[in-house]
């Protein structure tokens, strides 16, 4: 905490509070009441039921499969139960939570991406949750587990449950082998790309989005923050993924970035895919049953393509039990997670969306039963796992992501700027303290 | 007028006063100091003077928010205005057929900004959109429309007008009412045709309606957030990011409550020149 800021005598977090309240007021939305470190008072009982609230961001098809599993939990449940409530997708469920934490009034609990984790741990909102009953051993590549790169150990606050990786998806009435290389995904989107005006089909397609950024820049040999915590953003690599992109966009034109920012271009990658109009593209695993069940033609998942390895980033995200929830309310969801991480539910969660099962007791039941043989998709994202290339959980990553180098990616993608210079003043204003 | 006693004018502008303060004065207030911290909400703030100014400003972010919402101001309000007024000239008639062509036109106006964003995505979609099939058909080439920075900012306003047209037109219809016939008969016994009649009795009578469109208009279109939060999300590479989305963007999603707030106190300081210079051009042409 800075010195500075518990001198002030007429309470300077409080005055900024209503600041913040102003800020959002003249934009027109609305925004955070006090601050909410304290513990609020419980929900009222259900039925002689303790009730705790969850917060979730999954839509379509996930979120049928969690409301049902939600569901079942209820229905085997005496004295707790469980009230989801969508909030929109990761980055609006996210602001919704931290409005709610600072006005005192944030659910019991939630998930967040992983890229969030330490900053609300530094935010001391998030409850250790080392104290609690065990859950079954997770994969190492899905958990907290060696994330944290601040030099302080920190307690468990997070508990993987969707977790995914980047994965290739491609329309399999158009290529029978995918590509393994950048080189051959180069050629194999330029062959596949039809330029038409009534009837355009694109070789691939890929949201402009940090994430698949990060998985071509350790494909390129870089890793995003160094060992001594200097966000180099990849150095070469990090330019060399981006000169790829422009490459396809504007070089060969067998690319289109998507329209859209965030999720609505995710969205929008996935309509082309199963409209025909792209032919290969990168999303998450997490669409795998969706588009697999959606589209008219089949499809078949392979490992992003490699460059000078084979890397992917995590995606998803972990659920959080928030520390402002009442004690009665945190065991509540803590008997929720702990279901959750039973091997049914994690095999159901996983099988019925293309979530990666997140323990060890779950793959080995999946494995054991033939699974993987009969859904040669789910294999491939549950083998990718082995190019995984962890989080490095610095404080300021969320910010590195948000404000620093998605604007400029899809400002250089559109726009074919300079990667060079577009990475230089990234790396710049990573460093910055503000 | 004289007042009666000397605390009356305070008394009666009191109150308004009172609310200008507390619902403007004030916030402004605190969203000028807020700027000059880093704060996430969560953990605590961080002096750190014009830090987040020069952040904005050294990124270019600043200035690009600033000509994309006059940009975006100037295509919206002058677009509205001429539609507006164009149509209102060509339904002030009687009859049931322009009745139902009034009521059609001011529709939008009413429709909630969701829906009018939802529709106007789908027809433009580029690949799947009516807009589309009709350019193929007419054999133009392809038009990114929401996913080309160097037409999203146009096909936003392009909506907006769209929009708020029927109620730059109602407004029109309600100046065109209360222009004495007299005027017009006295000017066609003169010999004046249309355009003259227009140009010597319809425009300059219409001035208070034209200025009172031109400045609600100019308000709406610098609040344009839902427009901008459906169909684009500021994108692609920001090139529809207006103010307030980029605050709202700054303090939500980027977590960064100062650099927000620099962004208000701009944004302010902006729209306050700008309705000084509109103030000070009224007075000069002897509107009140």
């Amino acid at each position: 905490m800075n010195p500075s800021s518990q001198k002030t005598p007429l309470g300077r977090r409080s005055f900024l509070h209503l600041a913040a309240a102003a800020a959002s007021s003249a934009a027109g939305v609305s925004a955070a009441g006090a601050v909410g470190a304290a513990c609020r008072p419980p929900l009222p009982r259900e039925a002689g039921r303790t009730v705790a609230t969850l917060w979730f961001s999954y839509g379509g098809k996930n979120r049928e499969v969690l409301l049902d599993l939600v569901s079942r939990f209820n229905a085997s449940q005496a004295r707790v139960a469980i009230r989801a409530t969508f909030q929109g997708d990761y980055f609006e469920a996210l602001a919704k939570l931290r409005t709610a934490l600072a006005a005192n009034v944030a659910p019991t609990f939630s998930h967040v991406v992983g890229e969030v984790i330490p900053y609300l741990a530094r935010a001391q909102v998030l409850e250790p949750l080392d104290s609690y009953e065990r859950c079954d051993e997770f994969i190492p590549q899905l958990g907290q587990k060696g994330a944290f790169r601040d030099g302080h150990t920190h307690p468990t606050v997070a508990i993987p449950f969707n977790r995914s990786t980047p994965i290739m998806y491609a329309n399999a009435n158009l290529l029978d082998t995918l590509p393994s290389t950048w080189d051959e995904l180069r050629d194999t989107a330029r062959r596949l790309t039809r330029p038409s005006v009534g009837d355009p089909r694109w070789g691939f397609e890929v949201p402009i989005s940090w994430w698949f950024w990060v998985a071509m820049l350790g494909q390129a040999g870089g890793t995003l923050i160094d060992t001594d915590g200097t966000p180099s953003l990849g150095a070469d690599a990090g330019e060399r993924a981006l000169r790829f992109w422009q490459t396809l966009v504007h070089t060969d034109r067998s690319m289109r970035p998507p329209a859209g920012r965030d999720y609505n271009a995710w969205q929008v990658t996935n309509q082309d895919f199963l409209a025909g109009r792209a032919a290969v593209i990168w999303t998450s695993t997490a669409f795998l049953r969706y588009l697999e069940d959606t589209a008219s033609f089949p499809v078949i998942a392979a490992p992003l393509p490699k460059d000078l390895r084979a890397s992917v980033p995590t995606g998803g995200t972990f659920f959080v039990i928030l520390r402002s929830a009442p004690p009665e309310e945190k065991e509540a969801a803590w008997t929720f997670l702990r279901w959750m991480c039973q091997p049914e539910q994690t095999i159901s969660w996983a099988t019925r969306t293309g979530y990666l099962p997140v323990t060890q007791a779950a793959v080995a039941q999946l494995r054991d039963s033939g699974y993987y043989d009969a859904h040669p998709n789910d294999r491939v994202a549950y083998e990718q796992l082995s190019a995984v290339e962890p989080w490095p959980w610095v404080p300021n990553l969320f910010r590195i992501q948000r404000d620093i180098v998605e604007p400029r990616l899809e400002d250089a993608v559109h726009r074919n700027l300079d990667a060079h210079a577009v990475m230089n003043s990234a790396r710049a204003a990573a460093r910055r303290p503000v | 007028m004289r007042p009666r006693k000397p605390w009356h004018p305070a008394a009666l502008l009191g109150p308004s006063l009172l609310l200008l303060a507390v619902f403007v004065v004030f916030p402004v207030a605190l969203a000028a100091l807020a700027s000059l911290y880093s704060w996430d909400l969560l953990t605590p703030p961080e002096f750190v003077g014009l830090a987040n100014y020069r952040a904005l400003a050294e990124g270019g972010e600043l200035l690009g928010v600033a000509l994309r919402t006059l940009g975006f101001s100037v295509l919206v309000v002058t677009g509205a205005m001429t539609l507006g007024l164009a149509i209102a000239l060509l339904v002030h008639r009687p009859g049931r057929l322009f009745a139902l062509v009034r009521g059609a036109v001011f529709s939008a106006y009413v429709v909630s900004w969701v829906a009018v964003a939802l529709l106007w995505m789908g027809l433009l979609d580029p690949d799947a959109g009516l807009v589309a099939a009709v350019l193929r058909a007419l054999g133009l080439g392809r038009v990114g429309f929401l996913g080309d920075p160097d037409t999203v900012l146009a096909t936003l306003a392009a909506v907006t007008v769209w929009k708020v047209t029927g109620y730059a037109m109602i407004l029109f219809l309600a100046g065109l009412e209360a222009i004495p016939p007299v005027l017009h008969e006295a000017a066609s016994l003169d010999g004046a045709g249309h355009w003259n009649r227009f140009r010597h009795v319809t425009w300059p009578t219409l001035g208070p309606t034209t200025a009172f469109v031109a400045t609600t208009s100019l308000i709406l279109s610098f609040q344009a957030f839902d427009v901008v939060r459906i169909m684009t999300q500021g994108g692609p590479a920001r090139a529809s990011t207006l103010f307030v989305y980029a605050i709202y963007e700054q303090v939500f999603l980027n977590l960064s409550v100062g650099k927000a707030s620099a962004l208000t106190v701009v944004f302010f300081t902006l729209l306050l020149a700008l309705a000084t210079l509109q103030l000070r051009a009224w007075r000069a042409r002897g509107m009140s």
